[in-house]
């Protein structure tokens, strides 16, 4: 045994060739992941499967529960605390969902790789599966949601088809890499350091009130706008705000600076992923 | 990547692999904690290193069947995760040619709210096999294990030995090319082991190369033709499975004989 103290991080050194079994061939991590599609492909059915084939209404449920939230927000901010939109539902619905997919998936990251560590610890697999099953499995629910406001929106509130709506597939795109982007880095803070799974809920919470989602991104006051842009995912409703609800184009400068955001998060986060997701196995 | 002078004949090589655990006094350190820490330029985690394998060396050939025997905590499963890509080690290099199925805890990939035959859908998936590949094994997977109409019921209604003899199944029937097993023979009653230790040594004439973990020194004995004995993390012997079997039987002294006997 040898006590000697270490600082932290751990410098493993590894041979580059000493990696996981098929990534010793020098394969880069996508071509792994795309080998190991059929897992993710049933884990994502296995995680949709395991939450409904027992219960009745079964994908209803997903829609059930955001819809409560949908209509209260409606009644407080339409007729107690008058928020100044014309179409406030149209406003609210094009927006909330995508909070409701990211709030998920960041949530869903506290017991992510804890939940799944033995089966982690008995068989090989890229770890980033875990995340990316997560975050799909909440996208096929999102999707499904998506297509249902658009239907409402064409019955209701549409005289004719936006030319807008061609980004839309874009911005489900920008979505999920922002998503996965940011539950890299969480599922490995929440074995890193317990604190985080308290403090997680705060944060999404805190975020929901400082992200545009009840209310339009122009209602914040000039001094402290740039502030909330500092937020990606205030950039993020906004667009999803001009397509669905103005439906019309937004600006290509905040198209662009989100892109890059989301994929500066998707980038950062995941080499924070894959610096700790050793150890993690190890502790978790 | 260049494959070191390999000549076909290897399956596994590792090569002065050490692995190094951090045993951490908390596991996981406060925010609070963490924020004193790095303001003072202290180590954020108390923690200091054990060592599971120091400088370990192994060549299995191809189409050899291999033990790993040695008391509790000396690195045999390390050795197994290591090989199999769960765990990176922190020196050294490890080289599989073919593709590795570690069975290191029965059951570990099945999730209780499926069936039986979605878990075996499931289980091949994470084995990396294509879905072609997983219909043609499904059949073979449900006759071995022998539980009937119970693979239509969810995991959650079998019984403890059902769940073990459906994963063992599902291991040796996903043709690996290596075969990587811990302490999982032990499985249901005597019929089902001796199934499963005939069903292991067909595998190994078929060219398989196992590597398996055991404390139970008949079964190795009857199993593998060279036995490593760990001690440590460090291999003591290594050789042809009588004499290591031998001196390890006289060394751990009468309580593990008569163990052995009872098994």
């Amino acid at each position: 045994m040898n006590q000697t103290e270490f600082s932290y991080p751990p410098e493993m050194k590894t041979d580059s060739e000493s990696r996981a079994p098929f990534r010793r061939n020098n394969i880069s991590v996508l071509a792994e992941l795309w080998q190991y599609r059929e897992l993710l492909r049933s884990l994502v059915i296995r995680d949709l499967k395991v939450k409904y084939q027992r219960s009745l209404l079964g994908l209803i449920w997903t829609l059930l529960n955001p819809l409560m939230t949908v209509a209260i927000l409606i009644t407080v901010f339409s007729y107690f605390m008058r928020i100044h939109i014309g179409h406030y539902w149209v406003f609210l619905i094009s927006g909330f969902f995508v909070w409701n997919f990211i709030s998920q998936v960041l949530s869903s990251t506290t017991f992510l790789l804890s939940n799944h560590v033995s089966l982690s610890r008995s068989v090989y697999f890229p770890r980033e599966i875990l995340v990316l099953s997560a975050a799909f499995s909440r996208l096929v629910e999102f999707l499904f949601e998506i297509t249902i406001v658009l239907v409402v929106l064409f019955v209701f509130h549409y005289s004719q088809v936006p030319f807008s709506l061609i980004l839309l597939p874009f911005l489900i795109l920008i979505q999920v890499a922002m998503a996965v982007g940011m539950m890299f880095p969480c599922a490995v803070i929440s074995v890193l350091f317990y604190d985080f799974k308290h403090a997680l809920p705060i944060l999404i919470t805190s975020l929901f009130y400082l992200t545009p989602v009840f209310y339009h991104a122009s209602m914040i006051p000039e001094g402290v706008r740039t502030f909330f842009y500092l937020n990606p995912f205030t950039g993020l409703l906004s667009l999803y705000h001009t397509v669905l609800y103005e439906a019309a184009w937004p600006s290509i400068m905040l198209l662009c600076s989100v892109s890059v955001a989301a994929a500066g998060i998707l980038v950062v986060g995941y080499r924070v992923f894959r610096k700790y997701k050793g150890v993690c196995v190890e502790i978790a | 990547m260049k494959l070191p002078e390999h000549n076909n004949l290897e399956a596994i090589i590792c090569r002065d692999v050490t692995k190094q655990f951090y045993v951490y006094s908390h596991r996981t350190v406060s925010l609070r904690e963490w924020f004193i820490r790095s303001i003072k330029r202290r180590p954020i985690h108390e923690r200091h290193a054990e060592f599971s394998l120091k400088g370990f060396n192994l060549q299995v050939q191809r189409g050899e069947s291999v033990a790993l025997i040695g008391p509790n905590g000396c690195g045999k499963t390390t050795v197994l995760r290591l090989i199999a890509g769960i765990y990176e080690p922190t020196f050294g290099s490890i080289y599989t040619y073919g593709r590795v199925t570690a069975v290191i805890e029965l059951g570990a990939g099945f999730n209780e709210e499926l069936t039986g035959a979605e878990n075996i859908e499931l289980y091949g998936a994470i084995m990396g096999l294509s879905r072609s590949q997983r219909d043609r094994h499904r059949d073979d997977i449900t006759e071995f294990s022998e539980i009937g109409d119970f693979i239509k019921m969810p995991v959650k209604y079998y019984s403890s030995g059902m769940i073990a003899r459906l994963a063992f199944s599902v291991a040796v029937n996903l043709e690996p090319d290596i075969l990587l097993m811990d302490e999982v023979l032990a499985v249901g009653d005597q019929a089902f082991q001796n199934k499963c230790v005939k069903r292991l040594k067909a595998f190994h004439e078929g060219g398989g190369t196992l590597l398996a973990v055991s404390h139970s020194l008949s079964q190795v004995a009857q199993l593998c033709s060279r036995v490593v004995w760990l001690d440590e993390g460090k291999i003591h012997m290594s050789g042809d499975a009588e004499s290591v079997l031998d001196a390890y039987k006289s060394s751990a002294g009468k309580h593990t004989t008569e163990q052995e006997e009872e098994v």
